[in-house]
């Protein structure tokens, strides 16, 4: 019996949920191959999440709590990893795929000689190590992949799993640890536009995505009336961040963030592969688009040609009298 | 300031491909600089026009790669060494041991490198060579400037953005929210032609076999359950923008 | 750095390769400029590049493990074609199979990258291995001229020189205007759009599909139905295991029917014979192209001026009349004449019109200008109403009643035929048009 242990990732004072799926996930593995399963939060108030994460089930619950952790470093954080790990001795450490982690999986790979799978869609254990599915070439097509090894670490896209709740009592073991200036190597200077109270996009419901056709003034308060009718989040394309037009962080697409909502609603938009990789796997697709030959049209669930200014007011009101 | 760029030739991404008995056939063989490490090429150019330097480039890769190089050296860089293999690909793990085994005699201020490889979208080869070269370091960069002795870096977070010093030498993976790189002029191509380039072969590095030996495998390649293209409404667009509200909600069940 | 070239060729399509490969191969220093990110990038072509002079520039080409070509024609074949049927001559054989072939069908992304290959490896074994390049994604804004005289290229804000030019440039051909060989405005009439889908079949089904064997493959050319009475014709090539699928339509009559190329190449896609021809493919390219409709009236003025020659579809030369498009070809011979004659000047060290002049005696010499006058009335009558309307209709007609076996009693088919052309024709109008084919063909 081996241990799978899963980092648990907060942002913003919240679980991620993708963290959480990917716990459920690897607590099922566990159960199938009889391993055990461990969870370890590492930030300013490790402690304040124990509680959430016994939901799901691991047998033990390692937290590193140091003010350090207040907004994200690679050095410490891979120095607290370093220990835990040194302490679980996992034969798998599973993270959910943020920015955070993948500023750290390679060095962490490094560090521990371990094979690494980063932004998988799904993985299972096999008797060496584990197999996955990666998107590659733009998530045109999925790549089949092993790694191999004594010690192996994946980071998994989320929405790949659905949660599932199993409470335990896990044991919580908090991890003694310290850092010095030295182990910094870096200053954190300051933290710019945090999107603050902005939906997350990897875990919203909905997303509204507005593209170079909703660049003006008035179809970006088009954009944020149609996300408030819905409780959407909002991203973008790279046309509208390069421009200025939004904040960075709500790039969706191979830069940006790969995000998989129930629905999708792209306005103005036309589908290039490098933003379709990020968001080709939401559940329902709308296009808006007032040239019939767009791209986006080709993954649409439902497709409206149509100039977005004519359409997305009646669209609005129509939304708004479903909700009332 | 002494820059050195890991530069990557990948396939073209936008050129149509086949999945074959589980391989990946690309139509035309068809290679690109990748676009992340273009960018890093860039700044690197900026930075050093603006506070003297040189910018010199490093590829793994078959002989066919030189095609690559040219790129970056007609864009401006100022030297490549060229590590040369025989045909096969490796993963990001090997990269960063034959890049660590390279370095590991030279001199620099700033190592840059791609957030990731277009065509894999592993984003690991960066850090993994920060750990080994034991460089502080920061990946995702959308901004780098210089100052004090110290690289600046804009790093694009889960949330915000995070402004990170970090001391050289260092090592820094870009993102092409970074800048527009430059397109090559015809002198810059004329230029790239008598610049030096030293080639390595992979062998004479020396480096351990058991660093050659990769940990993870393709094992093969399958197309994406399709999606269909669904309804596409034309017409009045008052009509069709309720009739498909409506559907979202009565349909899809997802309002 | 500021040294003078030999020769600057603007353009890397089939011309301007052609052009290169001569003077690598001659020791010239030059510099060939394509705005593509690659050579063969943007371009378009159906294609089956014709003739044997591959050849010439790629010894033993066929020899090559991955060639830039497709498959060689060993079958060709004609198709009339109205809404629901297709009258065909077909005509296949072996003696096509040895090489050099007579044709090749190539995919211009592929094949043009593949000559430029060679391109390159000619110049790396050439005496200017350092001083002459290759330059890709770089635009030429306009041909310097002193004295009327070509001096140089200029790019941005880059000017380079040379003791000639080559403009190879395509049919867009902006550059031989500002040089004032063309006029300014070509009228409508006389440009087509081509259309062109790239349809991927398995290949085992491919070759059973289509009786290929190894590498041979065959051409099918359309008219009739194919641009539906919009003037043109369609094509079909096979590949290794794709077809190339399209259309070429004039761009007046189209605008005057109004038509886009799209709904009618979807229109042909969909013709019952088509459709069972392309089964279960699937679309991995769309692509299109101005193509000129090979008039020689449109033809500039001069191919020549001091310092300066027009090579390929930038002068012109081309020719659709009926039985395929020539425009490959025929950019390939006069790239490397023009070539030829950029030496021959050079050993003389005089670039002057004088010497120039020599390219367009030996083009009007070779079959490029031979066939191109010869087969003016065959150009304008493939290009009237007659020839893509009413005989397609016509021959499918008469192609229905004599096929059809009903249990009634079977007519002669003079008596059917002369129904059809009383339906599409009148019998004045076939005679006139059968001595017009008789004289032109
Ligand atoms: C390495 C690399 C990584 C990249 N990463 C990303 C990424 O992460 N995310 C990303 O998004 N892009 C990314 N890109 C860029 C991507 O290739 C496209 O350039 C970008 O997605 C285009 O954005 P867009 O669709 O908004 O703009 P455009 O392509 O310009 O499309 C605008 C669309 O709006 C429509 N439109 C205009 N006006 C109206 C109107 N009034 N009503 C209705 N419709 C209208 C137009 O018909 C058009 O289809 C990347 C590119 C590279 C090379
Ligand atoms: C749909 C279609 C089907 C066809 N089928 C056939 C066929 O089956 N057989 C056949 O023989 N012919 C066919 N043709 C015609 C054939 O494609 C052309 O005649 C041929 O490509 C002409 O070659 P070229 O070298 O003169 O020009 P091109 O091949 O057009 O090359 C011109 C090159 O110059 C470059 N260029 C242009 N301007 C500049 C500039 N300012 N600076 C730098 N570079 C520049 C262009 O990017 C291009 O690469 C077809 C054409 C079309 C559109
Ligand atoms: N073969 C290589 N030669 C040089 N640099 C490389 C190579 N492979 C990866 N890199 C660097 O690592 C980055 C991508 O890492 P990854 O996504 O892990 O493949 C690239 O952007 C390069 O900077």
């Amino acid at each position: 019996m081996s241990t799978l242990l899963t980092h648990i990732a907060i942002s913003d004072g919240k679980i991620k949920r993708s963290s959480l799926e990917v716990l459920s996930h690897l607590r099922r593995q566990a159960e199938q191959h009889g391993h055990q399963v461990e969870a370890v939060i590492i930030d300013a108030e490790a402690s304040r999440y124990t509680g959430q994460v016994q939901q799901y089930g691991p047998s033990k619950i390692y937290t590193v709590e140091n003010p350090v952790f207040k907004n994200h470093l690679n050095a410490p954080l891979l120095k607290a990893l370093e220990k835990v790990i040194e302490q679980a001795d996992p034969s798998l450490v599973a993270f959910a795929s943020t920015e955070s982690t993948k500023d750290i999986l390679g060095a962490l790979a490094a560090r521990e000689e371990a094979a690494v799978l980063s932004d998988v869609s799904t993985f299972e254990l096999t008797e060496e190590g584990i197999r996955a599915t990666r998107p590659v070439m733009a998530a045109k097509i999925l790549s089949e992949n092993e790694a191999r090894g004594d010690m192996i670490l994946v980071s998994v896209r989320s929405g790949s799993y659905d949660l599932e709740e199993q409470a335990s009592d896990a044991e919580v073991i908090e991890i003694d640890f310290s850092v010095d200036d030295q182990d910094l190597r870096a200053t954190l200077e300051e933290i710019i536009s945090s999107s603050g109270d902005t939906i997350d996009l990897s875990e919203a419901e909905t997303i509204v995505a507005a593209g170079r056709g909703a660049k003006d003034e008035k179809g970006q308060q088009l954009i944020s009336e149609l996300a408030d009718v819905l409780n959407a989040g909002v991203g973008a394309s790279r046309a509208l961040t390069e421009a200025g037009v939004m904040d960075p962080s709500l790039q969706i697409g191979q830069t940006g963030k790969v995000v998989s909502p129930q629905l999708y609603i792209a306005v103005g938009i036309s589908g290039a592969i490098q933003h379709v990789a990020g968001m080709a796997s939401s559940k329902v697709i709308v296009a808006i688009n007032k040239d019939p030959d767009a791209p986006i049209f080709d993954i649409a669930d439902y497709g409206i040609v149509g100039d977005l200014y004519d359409v997305l007011p009646p669209f609005i009101d129509e939304l708004k009298k479903i909700a009332s | 300031m002494k820059f050195y760029v890991c530069i990557k030739q990948v396939p073209d991404i936008d050129a149509p491909i086949q999945i074959k008995n589980g391989n990946l056939i690309q139509d035309t063989d068809r290679t690109v600089l990748n676009a992340y490490d273009a960018s890093a090429v860039e700044e690197a150019l900026v930075l050093t026009e603006k506070h003297g330097g040189e910018v010199e480039v490093v590829l793994i890769g078959p002989n066919q790669a030189k095609e690559t190089i040219r790129k970056a050296l007609a864009m401006g860089a100022h030297k490549a060494t060229h590590i040369e293999t025989r045909e096969e690909s490796y993963d990001s793990s090997v990269y960063a041991s034959i890049l660590a085994s390279f370095f590991e005699d030279k001199d620099y201020d700033v190592i840059s490198c791609g957030k990731q490889s277009q065509d894999t979208d592993a984003g690991l080869t960066g850090s993994m060579l920060a750990e080994h070269l034991d460089l502080p370091y920061s990946t995702n960069a959308v901004a780098l400037s210089a100052q004090n002795g110290q690289l600046r870096v804009k790093r694009q977070g889960d949330a915000g953005q995070e402004l990170i010093a970090l001391p050289l030498p260092c090592l820094v993976s870009c993102s092409n929210d970074m800048n527009e790189p430059r397109i090559p002029s015809l002198k810059g191509i004329m230029q790239s032609k008598r610049k030096p380039m030293e080639t390595i072969a992979l062998d004479a590095l020396e480096i351990d076999e058991s660093a050659l030996e990769a940990k993870t495998a393709v094992t093969g390649y399958r197309e994406k359950p399709k999606r269909e293209a669904g309804q596409k409404f034309e017409g009045e667009p008052e009509e069709t923008a309720r009739q498909v509200a409506r559907l979202l909600d009565e349909e899809a069940n997802v309002v | 750095m500021d040294e003078k070239f030999d020769c600057i060729i603007v353009g890397a399509g089939i011309a301007g390769l052609a052009a290169a490969m001569i003077l690598a191969r001659n020791n010239m220093k030059f510099l060939l400029i394509e705005k593509g990110d690659f050579a063969g990038s943007k371009n378009v072509s159906g294609g089956v590049l014709w003739g044997s002079d591959l050849a010439r520039l790629v010894p033993e080409y066929w020899k090559e493990e991955d060639g830039g070509w497709e498959r060689y024609i060993n079958h060709r074949r004609l198709t009339f074609m109205d809404r629901e049927s297709t009258f065909s001559i077909d005509f296949k054989s072996s003696h096509f199979n040895a090489p050099p072939y007579s044709g090749v069908v190539v995919l211009r992304s592929r094949f043009d990258r593949w000559l430029a290959d060679k391109v390159q490896e000619a110049i790396d074994d050439s005496d200017f291995a350092m001083e002459s390049f290759i330059a890709t994604s770089i635009k030429v804004d306009e041909v310097l001229m002193e004295d009327d005289k070509a001096t140089g290229i200029r790019t941005g804000e880059e000017e380079f020189h040379a003791d000639s030019v080559i403009i190879a440039e395509g049919v867009n051909n902006l550059l031989t205007r500002q040089a004032g060989l063309q006029d300014d405005y070509v009228p409508a009439d006389h440009m087509l759009t081509g259309i062109k889908e790239v349809i991927r079949l398995d290949q085992k089904v491919l070759e059973d599909r289509f009786q290929l064997n190894g590498l041979s493959g065959m051409s099918n050319e359309f008219i009739g139905y194919a641009t539906d009475g919009v003037e043109g014709g369609g094509f079909l090539y096979t590949n290794r295991d794709t077809v190339s699928l399209g259309l070429v339509a004039g761009i007046r009559d189209m605008r005057e029917k109004e038509k886009s190329p799209h709904d009618l190449l979807n229109q042909f896609k969909n013709h019952p014979v088509i459709q069972d021809t392309i089964r279960g493919g699937e679309v991995v390219e769309y692509s299109a192209h101005v193509v000129s409709s090979g008039d020689k009236q449109v033809m500039p003025k001069a191919l020549y001026k001091d310092g300066l020659l027009l090579c390929g579809e930038a002068a012109n030369l081309l020719m659709n009349a009926g039985k395929a498009i020539q425009g490959m070809d025929f950019a390939m011979r006069s790239g490397i004449l023009g070539a030829e004659t950029i030496i021959h000047a050079k050993k003389k060290g005089d670039f002057s019109s004088q010497t120039l002049q020599e390219y367009r005696r030996k083009l009007d010499e070779t079959y490029v200008m031979k066939d191109i006058n010869q087969f003016q009335d065959a150009v304008h009558m493939l290009h009237s109403p007659e020839m893509f309307r009413d005989i397609p209709n016509l021959v499918c007609d008469f192609g229905r009643k004599f096929f059809t076996i009903d249990s009634k009693p079977t007519r002669k088919s003079r008596r059917l035929f002369a129904e059809s052309v009383k339906k599409h024709s009148s019998y004045w109008d076939l005679i006139k048009l059968g001595f017009k084919g008789g004289k032109s063909l």
